[in-house]
């Protein structure tokens, strides 16, 4: 059965956001399998949004509904984040944000039994498992495929950003990466991973992704691993490439700049999609998994070499009265005085390490903060 | 001087190390066969081959043979109570009072059932008792070695182990109060009857928290680091389970403190997590072979209608106050079921529960071994195959 690629239109600039989470034991803080369980025990709850499974026992989902304003999602997601604490409490296990567990063996992960992700398994082998990562969607509002696609080629620019401002992967089974985003490499061992073609209206994409389907590369857009694709389900452009931040006050900060951004993006109309943007694409986003906010970026428009925190800084101004005027300037001015301090999740998720030298402890602080039960 | 006086002369001295070897090798392929014609797990291999060798079966491990084994016995039993303490967590008691609830009334329930069960067999209040006493634990060994070998992990396996921890903890309680009622049978002073449960409960409740503090006190000189800590730890228990035979005291207890001050007295998370199960493996191997050579099948026949009396009466003690309680947890319909056969494994513990405590009246422990003892032949085979399909039926251990 062919799926309709019709794009449904959306409130512009309305935001949801989906967030990837880590079940820990509370012995060890090594990665659990409770999540049929929690799942089980919080469809029997009372709760916003909806929680889901994802392809490995030791992964959560969480989705809020659609808002507009910073004050409703943080609202949502933090009443959500106390439904999902009090049921892994009931459990006895940990919730914890981060793009990785630290120290599991991917190994020992087992594949959350669907159809869906049994099939997963068999195509992708150890990859299935290995894909034990934790990121954060976020979805934007569009009025229409032509916009979605012109937005998508645009916020490409910006995918620096978006990795520097989520980063919190510096470790993976065991070792400390030097990377302050390691999650994504292990997305890009996907053959469909990457970006979106470079098409220039909806129907030029709805006639690649025929011709993707009629070679039996793909069924539906889900089969798309890229770090920013089109929902035309949704009515949204969904973003990525962000790793899962530590607490969900952050992640609704993350998901008001990239709404800020887009509202500047489809009301200014800036740039023009740039074949450069691509070119400089995996090089710029490198930068960024590397090395955070003390990465370098190459801006495709300017050919300048510039430094990624600057850069940001300087969007962060020229998207402020956008946030301003979704009700958000108060939120966008939180994240830019981080981005001022420094602050990376990443550099938070080192220091505790530097504590104790044990990522058992890495982990328990993590999911510490992230069920709220200690505050930085 | 005689040429060959290099040789050694027979008949050749016994040697432990020689003979824990031997009953490891034995183990092993017993359990390594099993594994694979029946597919159950290694522990009922262990114990058939314990029963092939032991006086019911080819009769080369007698009693004399099986009093070498006691250091190894002694360490795995010491081993396997501190892991089991380990993972009674106190704070989820306290969240989740729906879990300790179960635990309290299960073990009250079976405790009821076995001793009426018994009575209406005609057996003494006082047998029956302590026997009903042994029967509230769940063989902590068999649920975790199970565990291990499936890899299984979820809320069937971590409330299965919670709930082996809390009936232990609720068996030695009893037991230790019940030494009272022994003394006073065989006409011992009321001195005696007082001290002794006291000194051996308190003591070796002292001799876990000592265990505890020297664990927390070396662990911050050394940082958390696992490896460092894994010589530690192994030291520190053997050391405990030493000091409780010297003192005179339970080495079960004192492990069992041990474990639980551990896990739940640790505020500032200084005691790394340790692997203690690839070192462990070998003297569980040894603790099964020996249980099996103990066990006699005449035992069962004699046992007969009272051993199945005591399984019968103890799995629906088990099962009704899990029925009635554990779906207020709020896990998964099924989950209280899949408890109730987690739950019936008796084993090693039971014996040496038996022997640890009324070692001083050996007439008053051979009738009550024909009690127990026949219940543990039965369930020493039948509970590692109920915890095993627990497991697996949850989808928490791989399939055998």
């Amino acid at each position: 059965m062919s799926e309709s690629l019709e794009f449904k239109a959306s409130a512009p600039f309305t935001v949801g956001t989906e967030l990837e989470l880590q079940i820990l034991n509370s012995r060890d803080f090594d990665l659990a399998r409770d999540a049929a369980d929690l799942i089980g025990l919080l469809d029997r709850t009372d709760h916003p949004g909806a929680v889901k499974p994802e392809i490995t026992e030791s992964m959560v989902e969480l989705n809020t509904s659609v808002h507009l304003t910073y004050d409703a999602l943080a609202a949502e997601l933090k009443s959500l984040r106390d439904a999902v604490t009090q049921a892994a409490q009931r459990l006895n296990v940990r919730i914890a944000g981060g793009g990785s567990h630290a120290f599991h063996q991917w190994t020992d992960r087992r594949i959350y039994p669907t159809e869906r992700f049994n099939r997963l398994l068999e195509v992708y082998g150890y990859l299935a498992k290995q894909f034990t990562i934790f990121g954060q969607h976020v979805h934007v509002g569009c009025p229409d495929g032509d916009a979605a696609v012109y937005l998508t080629h645009i916020l490409a620019r910006y995918v620096p950003h978006f990795i520097a401002l989520s980063a919190s992967s510096p470790f993976q089974q065991g070792e400390d990466t030097a990377f302050q985003s390691s999650r994504l490499n292990t997305v890009s061992a996907f053959p469909l991973s990457g970006t979106l073609p470079f098409v220039h209206s909806w129907g030029e994409f709805e006639q690649f992704f025929d011709g993707m389907r009629a070679y039996g590369i793909v069924e539906s857009m889900k089969d798309f691993y890229w770090d920013i694709r089109p929902k035309p389900e949704y009515g949204t452009v969904e973003t990525r490439v962000f790793d899962t931040p530590l607490t969900v006050e952050r992640a609704a900060l993350i998901a008001c700049y990239v709404q800020a951004l887009a509202r500047h993006i489809l009301v200014d109309r800036p740039l023009a999609p740039s074949r450069e943007v691509y070119t400089l694409y995996n090089y710029n986003r490198f930068q960024a998994c590397r090395y955070g906010l003390g990465g370098k970026l190459i801006d495709a428009y300017s050919r300048q070499t510039v430094s990624l925190a600057r850069d940001l800084r300087d969007t962060l101004k020229v998207v402020a009265p956008h946030a301003a005027a979704l009700g958000n300037g108060e939120a966008l001015a939180r994240l830019a005085a981080g981005v001022e301090a420094g602050h990376s999740d990443a550099d938070w998720l080192r220091g505790a390490f530097r504590e104790r030298e044990s990522l058992n402890d890495v982990a328990r602080v993590q999911s510490d903060l992230w069920m709220g039960m200690r505050h930085d | 001087m005689p040429d060959s006086s290099f040789l050694p002369h027979l008949p050749l001295p016994a040697s432990p190390l020689a003979l824990f070897g031997l009953l490891l090798i034995a183990g092993m392929a017993g359990g390594e066969l099993v594994r694979r014609v029946l597919r159950a797990p290694r522990i009922v291999g262990y114990v058939l081959t314990g029963m092939l060798l032991g006086a019911g079966g080819l009769g080369l491990l007698d009693e004399k043979l099986l009093g070498e084994t006691w250091i190894f016995v002694d360490i795995a039993l010491g081993l396997i109570l501190y892991e089991l303490g380990l993972k009674l967590d106190f704070s989820w008691l306290k969240r989740d009072r729906w879990l300790l609830a179960t635990g309290i009334a299960e073990s009250a329930l079976s405790f009821v059932f076995i001793y009426c069960a018994l009575a209406y067999f005609g057996v003494g209040s006082l047998y029956a008792a302590v026997a009903a006493a042994i029967g509230v634990a769940t063989s902590p060994a068999v649920v975790m070695l199970v565990a291990q070998e499936l890899k299984a992990e979820g809320q069937v396996t971590e409330r299965a182990l919670n709930l082996t921890a809390i009936n232990s903890v609720v068996a030695f309680v009893l037991v230790t109060m019940l030494l009272s009622w022994i003394h006073h049978e065989y006409r011992a002073g009321w001195g005696l009857a007082v001290l002794h449960p006291v000194y051996l409960f308190g003591g070796s409740l002292v001799l876990g928290y000592a265990a505890f503090m020297a664990a927390l006190w070396l662990s911050q000189w050394l940082g958390k680091h696992a490896e460092r800590q894994f010589v530690l730890v192994l030291a520190i228990i053997i050391a405990a389970i030493g000091l409780a035979r010297m003192l005179q005291l339970s080495v079960l207890i004192a492990l069992l403190a041990f474990g639980v001050f551990a896990r739940n007295l640790d505020e500032r998370h200084d005691l790394a997590a340790v692997d203690l199960s690839r070192v462990g493996q070998l003297f569980f191997v040894v603790l099964f072979v020996v249980t099996g050579a103990r066990l006699q099948i005449y035992e069962l026949l004699a046992g007969g209608a009272l051993a199945a009396a005591y399984i019968l009466s103890r799995f629906a003690g088990k099962s009704i106050a899990i029925m009635c309680f554990a779906r207020f947890s709020g896990v998964r319909p099924g989950t209280a079921g899949l408890l109730c056969l987690a739950l019936t494994p008796m084993s090693g513990m039971a014996m040496a529960m038996v022997h640890g405590t009324a070692d001083l009246y050996p007439e008053f422990l051979a009738r009550l071994s024909t009690i127990v003892l026949s219940a543990v032949i039965v369930l020493e085979i039948a509970g590692p195959i109920a915890v095993q399909f627990a497991f697996t039926r949850a989808g928490e251990g791989r399939e055998p």
